[in-house]
């Protein structure tokens, strides 16, 4: 069973919409703005028979001084034309559509179904009301006119479309004025959690997750000064909708960008999105959920700084030692077996190289000396190379390029370094050692 | 009598939670159990080791440079990441090298890598120590490593003891083996296990042209906490990959 609800002129539309949405979550917003379709199936269990649901709705839309005409009927397009042909209240039994709307005139299908040239036709025609539209044969109709068969079902009362409800856009959001402002992060710990509690229970009840996260901290305002807005968005990397979580990790965001001065109030709003789906695996060892992760990287980059926590890639590059963080976001994957291939020496890089003075007899590394702790020095007993590499000369004014010749040397304390000589400044520096 | 006041102390042990820290109320050491280890994914060691390092203690890798730590560490973490586990590296002083990292086999998106800071070293000690604790409390991963290769002993001998002992707690009975890669044994825990390793480099080719590094013959002396497992491995030649070093420059070129 379906409504619509036609309004007087003038009214307010979201005062319309607001007096459907109370009688129903499925409502559908027309293209003419005074009208609304609403599914009232069920209603009969609360309010009684259609006309009592009528009279209810126009009572309700009174009271809030919206004045309005209301029609039900089985279908949706039968309560459309109705409502706009009659004032009042106006009831079709379900099955009786078609001929409850034959009397009506064709010019309000017109109104509904926006086509101007089959309107005109059909005046042309001599059809004055739908009555006469339906009950002209479909086939030679189609024939005709092809899209016409529509209007002749929509004259018969029949749905071309199920009902799409409008949804509304619905803000994650809440704040709270502080009776007295705060300048520390431990009492602001306790206000974030009580706002991001609703918050949780609210994305849950829609089955939804934050994607974003809004923290935005309103600063006492100073005399003759605007009033200042610290404000802070947390990309998450999965949808998170676990308050304490959240609240950790906008904590931890602050510890790193504390606001300039006291609190007075604090608004924490979410960016939806649908909720995880997470299949569990009984083969694989389960990784750590994506809050456990999200608080620990949140933590650690708190510690030891943003860009030095990740997971690392290789660049398509010849750079030495080139490299680039990623986000660590592990993935259940396939499980493979260790590849049997024999064991790779792996050498330990100095991220900076070490200056280093070596003593060269006939064209090879004889001595080395580091002035570094920690790392020794010595004579050469083995050594290998020169392998020359260069690269990026065109940007070497920006310290990219390199040209440089590389040494394998194992030196009497049996450690075996990478050693490599600048070409261009003859100074020579340690790579790392092979371990 | 005496058995009802033994009781009693470790009731008492029991109630304060002191129970696995000062006495050795350790599970028995079943070696049969795979999933309780840690492979090393390199065979000799692996059978000197009875299957890999345990799961839910500190272990070690020392040894002098180029003894091959980080290669069996890289080695290890490679396994580990093709088992689908998530690995973690706090790597003190940032000496990875990410190329020897892949070129091990090591499954780079699911290793978390922590780069600490060369200067101040102390700082750099604290932040690294700090960082590992957050990753064992998070849990979750198969392996935890941090590396402590290169601070000098100086540094490390300021870390108070207890800071082992607190990290033994964080990961009793779960399912991460936390290893410490050092120059010198540190901290194992009393049911993890120390490898220590030495290396000797070897290398092929008579003329100046064919000479190279070919690897690191590395020996590895395993320490069990109760002597059940002790033992020597040769892990064998350990052979460089480097295909595009295949013959350095001529001398006279340069």
């Amino acid at each position: 069973m379906f409504g619509a609800i036609y309004a007087a002129e003038g009214s307010s539309p979201e005062a319309v919409l607001a007096v459907a949405q109370e009688f129903s979550p499925r409502v559908d917003s027309v293209s003419d703005p005074r009208e609304i379709v609403l599914d009232l199936s069920g209603l009969t269990r609360l309010f009684g028979d259609a006309r009592t649901i009528a009279e209810e709705l126009r009572r309700t839309a009174a009271d809030r001084g919206v004045q309005i005409r209301v029609a039900i009927a089985g279908t949706r397009i039968a309560a459309r034309l109705m409502v706009r042909h009659r004032a009042g209240l106006s009831i079709i039994e379900p099955g009786t559509e078609a001929a409850a709307l034959a009397p009506l005139p064709i010019a309000l299908l017109g109104e509904i179904v926006n086509d101007v040239n089959s309107q005109l036709v059909l005046k042309r025609w001599g059809l004055r009301t739908l009555g006469d539209l339906a009950a002209l044969p479909p086939d030679d109709l189609a024939a005709r006119l092809g899209q016409a068969v529509r209007w002749q079902r929509l004259a018969r009362g029949e749905d071309a479309t199920p009902l799409v409800p409008s949804v509304r856009e619905e803000r994650f959001e809440q704040s709270l004025d502080l009776e007295w402002p705060i300048d520390e992060l431990e009492p602001l710990a306790f206000v974030l959690g009580r706002l991001l509690e609703p918050l949780e229970a609210h994305l849950e009840r829609r089955g939804r997750g934050a994607a974003v996260l809004h923290v935005h901290l309103f600063l006492v305002k100073a005399a003759g000064e605007t009033r200042e807005v610290h404000e802070r968005s947390l990309q998450l990397p999965t949808p998170i909708r676990d308050a304490r979580t959240l609240r950790t990790l906008a904590l931890l965001d602050l510890e790193s960008h504390p606001p300039a001065g006291p609190i007075d109030r604090v608004v924490v709003a979410v960016d939806p999105t649908p909720a995880r789906i997470v299949q569990f695996s009984l083969i694989t060892r389960p990784l750590p959920s994506p809050e456990q992760l999200s608080t620990l990287m949140a933590r650690l980059q708190a510690l030891m700084g943003e860009t030095r926590c990740g997971a690392p890639a290789l660049v398509d590059a010849w750079t030495p030692g080139a490299f680039e963080m990623t986000p660590f976001a592990p993935r259940d994957g396939n499980v493979r077996e260790p590849a049997a291939s024999p064991v790779s020496l792996a050498l330990r890089r100095f991220r900076h190289p070490v200056p280093a003075r070596v003593r060269v007899a006939d064209g090879k590394p004889a001595g080395v000396t580091i002035d570094r702790r920690g790392v020794n020095g010595g004579g050469v007993k083995v050594c290998a190379g020169p392998w020359r590499t260069s690269g990026h000369w065109w940007r070497k004014h920006e310290r990219d390029g390199w040209d440089r010749d590389e040494w394998d040397v194992t030196l009497t304390d049996g450690a075996t370094y990478r050693l490599f000589r600048a070409r261009d400044t003859e100074q020579w520096f340690v790579d790392g050692v092979l371990d | 009598m005496a058995n009802h006041a033994l009781a009693a102390v470790k009731s008492a042990l029991r109630e304060r939670k002191l129970d696995r820290t000062l006495t050795t109320a350790l599970a028995p050491l079943e070696r049969m159990d795979p999933s309780a280890l840690v492979p090393m994914d390199v065979a000799p060691l692996d059978a000197c080791l009875r299957g890999g390092l345990p799961r839910g203690q500190l272990s070690e890798l020392v040894g002098a440079r180029s003894s091959g730590r980080m290669t069996l560490l890289l080695q290890m973490v490679a396994a580990a990441t093709a088992r689908g586990e998530i690995v973690a590296l706090v790597d003190t002083l940032d000496r990875l090298d990410v190329a020897s990292a892949a070129a091990a086999g090591v499954d780079l998106s699911r290793l978390l890598w922590i780069r600490g800071q060369e200067h101040p070293i102390d700082r750099a000690l604290d932040r690294a120590l700090k960082a590992l604790n957050l990753v064992l409390q998070g849990g979750g991963f198969g392996v935890v490593a941090i590396d402590l290769a290169d601070v000098p002993l100086a540094a490390i001998r300021q870390i108070p003891f207890n800071t082992w002992m607190r990290v033994q707690r964080v990961i009793e009975g779960s399912d991460t083996a936390c290893v410490l890669l050092a120059s010198e044994p540190l901290a194992r825990s009393a049911g993890g296990l120390t490898v220590t390793l030495a290396g000797r480099a070897t290398w092929v080719g008579t003329s100046d042209r064919s000479h190279r590094l070919s690897g690191i013959d590395v020996r590895a002396r395993v320490v069990s906490p109760r002597k059940r497992i002790d033992g020597e491995a040769a892990v064998g030649a350990i052979t460089t990959e480097a295909t595009d070093r295949d013959l350095p420059i001529a001398r006279h070129g340069r």
